[in-house]
């Protein structure tokens, strides 16, 4: 993963988790691996963990500590309704983004 | 004050910990470096070497430092368990995940101090002083 697209991903991440939360509930290692999956290769485990509690602080999910085989409970974590509404105001904050950016490199051509 | 009992302190204690500083804290605080010392050797070193920076640049006081030495030792013994890599949990550039979790916890005072002041005298310098006294318990601050 370029420079570039590490300064990008850092503005979008944390619409990109509650959109992973949107689908399911999640543990903090279960999103980083998706994340890597998808490409996103750099992506530190300790990044989405403050990422996760900062969306937790601000009551965009909630948290359910579930008893784990191996280690301490691992904390699942849910979209709920405020952070639904949230996860829509990125959409459409993305959609203007996104539709300027292609008429910039429209007009480019 | 600090989580755990809502019971009404003594003027004894009170008066003790103007002196000692909040012993819930310091109870909170051996409580995490004991969960710390648990930690797999590579792991620990690598906490340390994280304190090492909080202590300089993190929120140094109270309830709100004590939740963040928390949620670190949240985070290692789960990477532990899962035997994630040191270099997985701190990415390429350490700092920047240091940044992003120190961000969710109150500047210690001394930051927060300073960033109400230059806020503020920002604000004045742009001439939008009056009315608002966000800033007031600052310019006291001298």
């Amino acid at each position: 993963m370029g420079k570039q697209a590490t300064e990008m991903l850092k503005g979008t991440l944390e619409g990109i988790v509650l959109a992973i939360l949107s689908d399911r509930p999640a543990y903090g290692y279960e999103i980083t691996a998706w994340l890597r999956e998808q490409g996103f290769s750099d992506i530190a485990e300790g990044t989405v963990y403050a990422l996760l509690v900062r969306v937790e602080q601000r009551g965009l999910v909630d948290v359910e500590k579930v008893p784990s085989e191996k280690g301490p409970p691992r904390k699942v974590y849910s979209l709920n309704a405020r952070g639904r509404e949230y996860l829509e105001e990125f959409w459409r904050t993305w959609s203007f983004l996104a539709e300027r950016l292609e008429q910039l490199r429209e007009g480019g051509k | 004050m600090a989580a755990g009992s809502n019971e009404p302190k003594s003027r004894y204690l009170q008066y003790l910990e103007i002196v000692t500083g909040s012993l819930e804290d310091k109870k909170r605080y051996r409580q995490y470096k004991a969960r710390i010392k648990r930690l797999p050797a590579n792991y620990r070193t690598a906490v340390e070497a994280l304190e090492r920076y909080l202590m300089h640049f993190g929120p140094a006081d109270g309830a709100g430092a004590m939740a963040m030495y928390e949620d670190l030792a949240d985070l290692f013994e789960q990477s532990a368990a899962d035997g994630t890599p040191i270099r997985d949990v701190f990415g390429e550039d350490p700092v920047e995940f240091v940044e992003a979790f120190m961000a969710n916890y109150p500047a210690g005072q001394y930051r927060a101090r300073e960033r109400n002041r230059f806020t503020s005298a920002v604000a004045r310098a742009a001439g939008e002083d009056a009315g608002e006294d966000t800033a007031g318990e600052d310019r006291t601050v001298r």
